[in-house]
């Protein structure tokens, strides 16, 4: 397999606080990993890091073969646009735009692909993700697991390499939860890699891998493996986990 | 509980208080000024006719006159409370020449008829810069404070008057205010002798000109006074002028001065109005979730508004009274012209509590607007502003996706354009500050130009050729013309020409009353001029009269008109009516030639073969013909007529265009600070999304570059059509007889420099501002 990030002696702090410490880790092509740890363990500022939303205060971050640590503005913005696909807590959609123009505004930037394909492919994303009622909606009209599923829509819509999420269900009830989660895992089953940050162990659960963070260190890995038929699995598999969780003191 | 609240919101929303404060500090600063400089401006004059007291009716009279006829009709005048006549020695600008410090030069240039005169004893004195009547001793002269303006004279200067083999030399002990003389357009100066170097050069040198000065008990009474002068036939060979005439005349250049302060200060306060609104919503929105808090908890809106009007309150206390400490201060620049001609006044008590008394108004419109503003919050839904974060909009909001469909415009300016059309409102400090500002400086500019265009001359009743000659010297009237005539006619240089004879005739007013007209007749008389209606005359049977005619006569364009003709009477048809500020205003245009009347005055207008040869020509000509006919290119005539005005014009123009640039500039910086922090979010989005800085960058300066160009051209349409209307109005109350004023603009300032220089300004600034977005971290806004 492919390494389609790596991480290389990666160090960040803010102000006197050392958040992350000398953080080593490979990320293979079409991975599902998982980052787990406390509160104030570092995950978010690890995630932040090696998707080029912030920049290390040292040590490198190979997205794609590039070192994104190093790039100008300019240039991160190209690999944000070609490369990957960022989903947050909140959905972050633009305000004044409907749900398919926020959708396909980065493909337009882009322009690797004409309009008609970007609109198409704007299109299925949005039947597969079951939001295509309320493409024209205005934001404010639709609820929040809607609005999450655009976010997803509008990280997906360049074919990104890798799809980063910070808690991307961390603000939506748990059978909306689960509809976004299996929207993520049939993008993996395409091919995508998926690095997630979260807190619920039963999302966690759903990864290839899972690295749990103390101190701003990678204090522990877990390998759940290859997702495949949830529902059969899933008790096994949330047990493992949460077995594991328990004993890194979560 | 509530300072401490407005002390840690001072704290926390620097840029939004410091923005506020400032557009509340334009405001009071506008407003005041504006007041200052026009209530300085009549105290200046009134408080320099209060001591100098010019004269209500002035007839000047050059010849020999019955004194004996004359005070015969004043002991029958009735409200006539004092009556006087002064002599005046005209002498020519080149029997002048000052020796000052630097340079000697003659006065030979200078178009306005000189006139040496003495002090009078109580009424039409000559005063100095303090307001007092100068008194001189013998070897000393006052100068009037046009010439000195005009040719930078200064006390200690000496002037030498050579005349008919006789050399004098003065030495200027003082600058003098001429209440009734003061102005390039009155045509006319005044230079202070003392009595002993009078009465020793009177009928030596030049030629006597006497002042029949009338004081009323109402200077209402001159019209009146007027006409019954000239009908009993009393000496009349010069000019007639009015109270209201002398005061519109010297006051012209501060009172457009005045008028286009007042037309930028209201401008100004709009859009200061427009911003404090932006500014409150702005940080109203800031605090959405804040305001939701204290609704949800059961506070009042009334307490809630008084929560944010006390911080309005000390904001506008602190603009009010910071503004009106800068009035004061910058008032000083503004009234400069009017201490220098009408002298130095102190300010008034009445200038004082009225700019007080306005400060208030702004304080108490800015509280009231602000209380206007926070009513808002009476609308706010709790759950939108704590879930949501939002509460202000209540517009129905309408996706709209048009754009989307574009192929070909870039996502930058779809986006760009996007907020632009469909989110106009969210821009209109833009626009306004961008459609003022092109307000503020083209309507002054174009002013500025019309004073300056060739054409101009058309308003002012004279037609538009090289050169003009003037012969109006007295007793030489005839030898006078027919040596121009023998000059004109031998010159090959001299393309065409067009000579006018001016008669006075009479004719019935509107009140039934016999009323003296001088007309200039001739083949081409009134052609060339702009008419209000009708067009000029084109038969021996038609006149045109001037705008202030038709209203003493009563008559409309296509009405008849008795002219009475040493006993006879012609009928005349009037042909058009056209605007005159010659003469008083009071002409009229005809082809007749009326050989019966002797003339007045000679005229000639003159067009050369080449134009490169009006300047040497004029000179050569004014040396042939010598003193007592004037020879002037056209071009200068405009000049030394509008000198005065169009030099303080000039100056408040580019004061203004600072102004107006500054001020594009400063809303932009303030706008577009308040507006990032606003968007700060969005910006984020867009940076996560994909978009780097420059297309961020790329967007807001499509915004602020279509919105600002949208203000920028509708600007000029409103210049077009709403300038004329004031500048217009504003010449039509100083009843010069101007009514109607086409502003003759430059195309390409108007067009191009102007809305270029804006364009380029906004962008420029939006430029730097937005560059600061480079610091913005995705994260941190993102987790804010």
């Amino acid at each position: 397999m492919k390494t389609i990030l790596e991480v290389q002696n990666l160090c960040k702090s803010f102000e006197d606080n050392q958040v992350l410490n000398n953080i080593n880790l490979k990320v293979e092509e079409g991975e599902f990993l998982a980052i787990m740890g406390q509160s104030g363990s570092g995950k978010s500022t690890l995630l932040y890091n090696i998707s080029g939303m912030d920049r290390p205060e040292s040590g490198n971050v190979f997205l794609c073969g590039k070192d994104i640590s190093k790039l100008d503005d300019e240039k991160m913005s190209e690999v944000r646009l070609d490369h990957m696909g960022f989903v947050f807590q909140h959905s972050y959609l633009l305000k004044n735009l409907s749900i398919h123009d926020n959708i396909v505004l980065p493909g337009f930037r882009s322009g690797k692909m004409p309009r008609e394909q970007v609109n198409q492919n704007a299109d299925i994303l949005m039947k597969d993700t079951g939001i295509d009622s309320v493409a024209n909606h205005d934001i404010k009209k639709v609820s929040g697991g809607q609005l999450q599923r655009a976010a997803i829509c509008r990280a997906l819509i360049n074919k990104p390499e890798v799809l980063f999420g910070d808690e991307p269900t961390g603000s939506l009830n748990s059978s909306t939860t689960k509809e976004v989660m299996d929207i993520i895992n049939d993008v993996n089953k395409d091919g995508t890699t998926v690095i997630i940050v979260t807190h619920d162990s039963k999302v966690a659960a759903r990864a290839d891998r899972v690295i749990f963070l103390m101190d701003g260190n990678i204090h522990a890995e877990l390998k759940i493996g290859k997702y495949e038929d949830y529902e059969e699995k899933r008790p096994l598999r949330e047990k493992s986990l949460n077995q594991w969780l328990e004993k890194q003191g979560f | 509980m509530n300072w401490l609240i407005v002390k840690n919101d001072f704290k926390r929303n620097k840029m939004i208080n410091l923005a506020l404060l400032l557009f509340m500090m334009f405001s009071s600063i506008l407003a005041v000024s504006s007041v200052i400089m026009a209530i300085q401006t009549i105290e200046s004059i009134s408080g320099l006719y209060k001591i100098a007291q010019p004269p209500h009716f002035l007839q000047m009279h050059k010849g020999e006159f019955n004194q004996e006829e004359v005070e015969e009709f004043i002991t029958h005048y009735e409200n006539l409370t004092s009556f006087q006549i002064s002599t005046m020695i005209d002498v020519y600008g080149e029997n002048l020449t000052v020796a000052g410090d630097k340079d000697t030069y003659n006065l030979a240039e200078s178009r306005l008829d000189i006139g040496m005169v003495k002090q009078n004893e109580a009424k039409d004195l000559l005063l100095n810069s303090e307001h007092e009547k100068v008194t001189l001793k013998k070897g000393e002269i006052g100068m009037p404070v046009l010439l000195k303006e005009m040719y930078g004279m200064e006390i200690g200067d000496i002037v030498i008057l050579t005349s008919n083999d006789i050399t004098e030399k003065f030495v200027v002990k003082e600058i003098i205010l001429d209440s009734m003389m003061n102005s390039t357009m009155t045509s006319s100066t005044r230079i202070l002798l003392s009595d002993e170097d009078f009465e020793n050069l009177k009928g030596r040198i030049g030629e006597n000109e006497y002042l029949f000065e009338a004081y009323f008990t109402d200077s209402k009474e001159s019209l009146d006074f007027r006409t019954a002068y000239e009908n009993a036939e009393l000496p009349q060979n010069g000019q007639a002028v009015t109270y209201s005439m002398i005061f519109l005349l010297s006051a012209l250049t501060d009172i457009t001065t005045v008028f286009v302060l007042l037309l930028v200060s209201i401008l100004l306060i709009i859009v200061s109005f427009i911003c404090v609104k932006y500014a409150i919503m702005a940080a109203l929105e800031e605090d959405i979730r804040e305001i939701g808090t204290m609704k949800a908890i059961g506070i009042r809106f009334a307490d809630i508004r008084e929560l944010y009007l006390i911080k309005y309150r000390i904001l506008s206390t602190i603009g009010v009274i910071t503004g009106y400490i800068f009035a004061l201060l910058m008032s000083k620049a503004f009234t400069k012209h009017i201490s220098t001609t009408f002298g130095d006044t102190e300010f008034s008590p009445f200038a004082i509590i009225l700019s007080i008394i306005v400060g208030l108004l702004v304080y108490f419109l800015l509280n009231f607007y602000c209380k206007k503003v926070l009513k808002k919050i009476k609308g706010v839904n709790v759950v939108d502003a704590l879930v949501n974060g939002s509460g202000f909009d209540n517009k129905k909001n309408i996706v709209n996706d048009g754009l989307y469909k574009s192929k070909k415009l870039t996502a930058n300016c779809l986006l760009g354009l996007r907020e632009s059309i469909y989110r106009f409102s969210n821009w209109i400090i833009v626009f306004s500050s961008a459609l003022i500002a092109v307000l503020i400086i083209m309507i002054p500019v174009n002013l500025l130009n019309t004073f300056n265009a060739p054409e101009f001359i058309t308003y002012m009743g004279s037609s538009l050729e090289d050169i003009l000659i003037e012969v109006d010297n007295g007793e030489k009237l005839e030898d006078g013309y027919a040596n121009v005539k023998e000059v004109l006619e031998n010159d090959v240089a001299v393309k065409n020409y067009y000579e006018y004879r001016r008669i006075r005739t009479k004719s019935t007013s509107a009140e039934g009353e016999y009323v003296n007209l001088h007309i200039d007749c001739g083949v081409n008389a009134g052609n060339e001029l702009k008419y209000l209606s009708g067009n000029s005359p084109e038969t021996r049977n038609e006149i045109a009269i001037s705008y202030l005619n038709s209203n003493v006569f009563g008559k409309e364009t296509g009405d008849k008109m008795i002219l009475y003709i040493n006993d006879t009477e012609k009928e005349f048809v009037i042909s058009g009516i056209y605007q005159d500020v010659t003469s008083g205003g009071y002409t009229a245009k005809s082809k007749y030639d009326f050989a019966e009347l002797e003339a007045e005055k000679h005229s000639f207008s003159v067009d050369l073969n080449d134009n490169e040869e009006i300047k040497t020509k004029a000179d050569e000509w004014a040396e042939i013909l010598g003193a007592g006919i004037s020879v002037d290119p056209m071009k200068e005539f405009i000049n030394q007529t509008l000198g005065g005005v169009e030099k303080q014009l000039r100056g408040i123009v580019y004061v203004i265009i600072i102004l107006g640039a500054v001020l594009v500039m400063l809303i932009t910086v303030l706008f577009l600070k308040l507006r990032l922090a606003k968007d700060l979010s969005e910006i984020a989005t867009l940076k996560a999304i994909g978009f780097s800085e420059k297309d961020i960058k790329h967007q807001y300066m499509i915004k602020i570059g279509t919105i600002s160009t949208f203000g920028i051209l509708v600007g000029i349409v409103l210049t077009d059509i709403l300038g004329e209307s004031l500048v217009s109005a504003a010449l039509s109350i100083a009843n010069l007889g101007i009514k109607k004023v086409e502003l003759i603009s430059n195309p390409l300032i108007e067009y191009f420099v102007c809305p270029l220089l804006l364009m380029m300004l906004i962008q420029i600034v939006t430029g730097i501002i937005i560059k600061s977005i480079k610091k913005y971290n995705i994260i941190s806004i993102i987790n804010e």
